[in-house]
C-alpha cells in the first residue's frame, strides 16, 4: 500500500493528541507513525502521520476529519517528491567491532556509546528505508533494543 | 459574582429559558444560584437521559419559530455525566445543537477516583463537536458563549461543559471583564464556508439543464437551515421530484405532487426506484448514510451527484460526487432558485415513469390500510397513523420513538407543518419520543404534539410520565402495543426463519400505570375504536395515553435488507424465508 504523509498544524490544548487517536481507531486508519512537536509558533503543534492507504478518497477523508477539529488549523498531504520524510533510530546491538566497522562506513551512523567490547549504542538517522536497510543488514539477531522516533517531514 | 452565577448570565444572554437536569453534588451550586436568579424554568427529569432528549426536543422544534433556541441540560458528575451520554451521541449523529452542562468533582481531588468521579470530557470527546473543562471561574462566561458558538455554527452538534464544584464556587477576579460583543473565541482551526462557490454553482446548473430523470434530495440541512420552500420552489421550477431522508421529512408538504415520499432501507418504491434510475442526484444537507444507500457499488449507478452539505468532511465520503458544493444548504438553494440558467423542463417521461412506480404498491397499502387488521385480527399501525393523519389534517407534530412504528408515522402521516417530525434518526435511540415531545411541546405550545412509541421503546422512558405529570405538559401519548420488539420481529420474520428471540415483551397494565401518574387513559382494541379515542385525545386539554393493541404480524414494507441493493427491494407479503438473511 502507498505510504503518504500528512501535516497538520493544531493548537497545543489538552485532549488533542487524543481527539487524534480516537480518529485513528475510530475510522482504523492504517497509520505507521505519528510524531508531534512544537512549532515555530507558540501554542502551535507541528503533527506529521504517516499512514498506508491507497484509496485517494480516503487520505482526503483522513484530511477532512482531522480539519473538523476545533484546534486543527490546518492539514494537507506531503507528496513525496516534494518534501522530505526523515526518522532516527537508537539501536543498543552487540556486533563485534570489525563487523560494526565496516557496517559504519557504509551508513555512516554515530556511535553513542561502547558499553562493552561487542555491545554498542548507536543513532543512526535517515529516510524510512535507510534505517529498514540498516537494521535488514544487522540482522535481527544482532539487535538488543532499538527505538525509533517515527516520521518528521518537512516541504522542500 | 462566582463562576456559577456567570454561568447562568451567560446562558440567559444565549436565549436559553428551560433548563432540563437532575442535580447531584457537584452540580448543586448551580441549582442553588438557578433558583435565587429565578430566570429558568427548570424541568428535573427521572433519568438524566430524559434531559438530553428533551432538550434536543427544545433545538429541533424551535429552530423554525421567530425564537430558536439551544436545548441545555444539566447533570451531576459521575453517573449523572454518564447518564447524558446516550442522548449527547444521539445529538451528534442527528447534528441538533444542544449544550450540556455537567458538574465534576473539585480540582483538588480530581484524578484520584473520588466519590462520584468520571472522566466525563474523556467519555465524551468522540461524541461531541466540543468539550471543555473550565479550571478557573473567569473562563466560565467566555466559554459558554464560545461552547454556543461552536455548538450552532456551521454543522450544529452537541457541546458539553465539565465544570469542577470548586471552580462553579470560585468568585471570579476583582478586575474580571468581560464583554459578548468585543468576544472573539480563539478557533483558528474553526471555519465553515457558508457561500457557495461560484464555478460549482454553475456546473450544477448544467447538469440540472441537462438531465432527463433527476431527483432532489432533502435532508436534514434543508430543516436546519429551514430553507424548505426554497428547495420546493426549486423542485416546482424546474419540475424535479422530490426524496426525503428521514430528517427530511416535513421540509415540504408531505402530499406534494412532486414529493417522492421517503427513500431509502423503508422508503417508498416510488423514491427508491426513481433514485435507481437517476442520471441526477441534487442532494441537499445529507450524507448517504447506509439506510439511504444500501450497497454502496450498486447506488445510482447511472447518476451524476451534486452534493450540497456544509460540512467538507461528509463530501466524497460514502458517494463519489460530480459537483461539490461546501455550502449552506440555504443560500445554495438561494442562488440556484434565483439563477436565470437554470432552465424549465417538463421532463413529462421521467414523471410518467415516476407514475408507474407509485402504482406498485399503491392497490396493496390502500387495501391493507383500509383493512385495518393483521393476521392475528388485531389493528395495523398504518391504519391507525393514516386515521391519525386525516383526523388532524396532517397539521400536528409527531415525535415518533424507534422502530417499525417510527417507519409507519414517517410513511403515513401526512405531513402539513414546516418541522414538524423528530425522531432519532443516525443513533436510532429507542426511548427517545417521551422526552423529546416534552422538550417539544414547551417550545411549540400553541401545537398538537403526539408521541407514538412501540411497547419496547415507551418502556424505555416512561419514568418521564413523572416530568409530564409535575409541569402539566399536553402530550399525546400513543403507544402501539404489539407484545414485541417490533423492526426486529420484522427481521427475524424475514431473514432469521421466524424464529423471535429476544423480542417477545409483557408490558405492564398500562392504565394503571397513567392513573399512578394522573394521566386519563384509553385502550384501543378494534377499529371502531380509533377514531372516537383520537378524538377524545384531539378534544382534552391535557396529556392522555391512547394504547393500541397492534398486530405483531404487521411488517412495513418496502425493505432493502441490511446490505442490500436497491433491486432487492421487497415489496409483497409473505416473503420467502430467507435462510440467515443477507450480510
Amino acid at each position: 500500500m502507498k505510504r503518504r504523509a500528512i501535516l497538520a498544524y493544531l493548537l497545543d490544548h489538552p485532549g488533542v493528541l487524543q481527539k487524534v487517536s480516537m480518529l485513528i481507531r475510530k475510522k482504523m486508519y492504517n497509520v505507521d507513525t505519528l510524531t508531534v512537536c512544537k512549532s515555530r509558533k507558540p501554542g502551535i503543534s507541528r503533527m506529521t502521520i504517516t499512514l498506508r492507504e491507497d484509496d485517494e478518497a480516503r487520505v482526503s477523508q483522513v484530511i477532512h476529519q482531522l480539519e473538523k477539529f476545533t484546534e486543527v488549523i490546518s492539514a494537507k498531504e506531503l507528496d513525496t517528491d516534494h518534501s522530505y520524510w526523515r526518522e532516527a533510530a537508537i539501536i543498543k546491538l552487540e556486533i563485534d567491532s570489525t563487523q560494526l566497522e565496516a557496517l559504519h562506513s557504509e551508513y555512516k551512523f554515530e556511535i553513542l556509546d561502547h558499553k562493552n567490547h561487542d555491545t554498542h549504542i548507536i543513532q543512526i538517522a535517515g529516510s524510512t528505508r535507510k534505517i529498514d536497510a540498516f537494521v535488514a543488514q544487522l540482522g535481527e539477531e544482532h539487535i538488543i533494543e532499538i527505538s525509533r522516533t517515527g516520521v518528521a517531514a518537512l516541504e522542500k | 459574582m462566582t463562576g456559577k452565577e456567570r454561568l447562568l448570565r451567560a446562558l440567559e444572554k444565549r436565549g436559553v429559558r428551560h433548563i432540563f437536569g437532575y442535580t447531584g453534588g457537584a452540580i448543586m451550586p448551580v441549582f442553588d444560584s438557578m433558583d435565587k436568579l429565578g430566570i429558568f424554568k427548570f424541568v428535573m427529569s427521572r433519568h438524566e437521559q430524559g434531559a438530553t432528549f428533551m432538550a434536543q426536543g427544545v433545538s429541533r422544534a424551535s429552530l423554525s419559530t421567530d425564537d430558536p433556541q439551544i436545548g441545555v441540560c444539566m447533570a451531576t458528575s459521575g453517573p449523572g455525566a454518564m447518564n447524558l451520554t446516550t442522548g449527547i451521541a444521539d445529538a451528534h449523529m442527528d447534528s441538533v445543537p444542544m449544550i450540556a452542562v455537567t458538574g465534576q468533582v473539585a480540582t483538588g481531588v480530581i484524578a484520584t477516583d473520588a466519590f462520584q468521579e468520571s472522566d466525563v470530557v474523556g467519555v465524551m470527546m468522540p461524541i461531541c463537536k466540543q468539550t471543555y473543562m473550565p479550571l478557573e471561574a473567569d473562563e466560565i462566561e467566555k466559554t459558554v458563549h464560545e461552547a454556543f458558538y461552536v455548538a450552532t455554527t456551521g454543522r450544529p452538534g452537541p457541546v458539553l461543559l465539565d465544570i469542577p464544584k470548586d471552580v462553579l464556587n470560585q468568585q471570579v477576579s476583582k478586575d474580571y471583564k468581560f464583554s459578548l460583543e468585543n468576544l472573539r473565541p480563539n478557533l483558528p482551526g474553526f471555519f465553515y464556508h457558508p457561500t457557495p462557490a461560484r464555478a460549482p454553482v454553475k456546473k450544477a446548473i448544467e447538469l440540472i439543464n441537462r438531465s432527463e430523470r433527476p431527483v432532489i434530495f432533502c435532508g436534514h440541512g434543508v430543516i436546519g437551515s429551514n430553507a424548505g420552500k426554497l428547495l420546493q420552489a426549486l423542485a416546482e421550477k424546474a419540475k424535479i421530484p422530490v426524496a426525503f431522508t428521514l430528517h427530511g421529512l416535513s421540509a415540504m408538504q408531505a402530499d406534494h405532487p412532486l414529493s417522492l415520499g421517503m427513500m431509502g432501507m423503508h422508503g417508498t418504491v416510488e423514491a427508491n426506484r426513481a433514485i435507481s434510475e437517476a442520471d441526477l442526484l441534487i442532494s441537499f444537507g445529507m450524507r448517504f448514510d447506509d439506510r439511504v444507500t444500501g450497497k454502496l457499488n450498486e447506488y445510482a449507478q447511472n447518476a451524476d451527484v451534486i452534493h450540497v452539505e456544509i460540512d467538507p468532511s461528509e463530501i466524497d465520503k460514502n458517494v463519489a460526487t460530480t459537483v461539490a458544493i461546501n455550502a449552506d444548504v440555504y443560500r445554495t438553494l438561494h442562488v440556484l432558485v434565483g439563477d436565470p440558467m437554470l432552465t424549465a423542463k417538463p421532463r413529462r417521461r421521467w414523471h410518467a415513469r415516476i407514475d408507474e412506480f407509485r402504482q406498485v404498491m399503491a392497490d396493496d397499502l390502500r387495501k391493507e390500510i383500509k383493512g385495518g387488521l393483521g393476521d392475528e385480527g388485531k389493528l395495523l399501525m398504518k391504519t391507525i397513523v393514516s386515521q391519525l393523519s386525516d383526523m388532524t389534517q396532517g397539521q400536528d407534530i409527531v415525535v415518533p420513538d424507534v422502530g417499525q412504528h417510527q417507519m409507519m408515522a414517517a410513511r403515513f402521516y401526512n405531513y402539513q407543518t414546516p418541522n414538524s417530525w423528530f425522531a432519532s434518526g443516525g443513533a436510532g435511540t429507542m426511548g427517545a419520543s417521551l422526552p423529546m415531545a416534552i422538550g417539544v411541546k414547551l417550545v411549540r405550545p400553541d401545537e398538537r404534539v403526539w408521541s407514538i412509541s412501540g411497547d419496547g421503546g415507551f418502556q424505555m422512558n416512561m419514568q418521564e410520565l413523572g416530568t409530564i405529570m409535575e409541569h402539566k405538559i399536553d402530550v399525546k401519548i400513543v403507544i402501539f402495543n404489539n407484545g414485541y420488539l417490533g423492526m426486529v420481529r420484522q427481521w427475524q420474520t424475514l431473514f432469521f426463519d421466524g424464529r423471535y428471540a429476544g423480542t417477545p415483551m409483557l408490558s405492564p397494565d398500562y392504565g394503571q400505570i397513567a392513573s399512578a401518574y394522573g394521566i386519563p387513559y384509553r385502550k384501543i382494541e378494534t377499529l371502531d375504536q380509533i377514531a372516537p379515542a383520537i378524538q377524545e385525545a384531539i378534544d382534552l386539554e391535557g396529556a392522555i395515553i391512547l394504547e393500541f393493541i397492534c398486530d405483531p404480524s404487521e411488517v412495513i414494507l418496502p425493505m432493502i435488507p441490511a446490505g442490500g441493493g436497491f433491486d432487492d427491494m421487497i415489496i409483497k407479503r409473505p416473503m420467502p424465508q430467507k435462510k440467515g438473511g443477507k450480510k
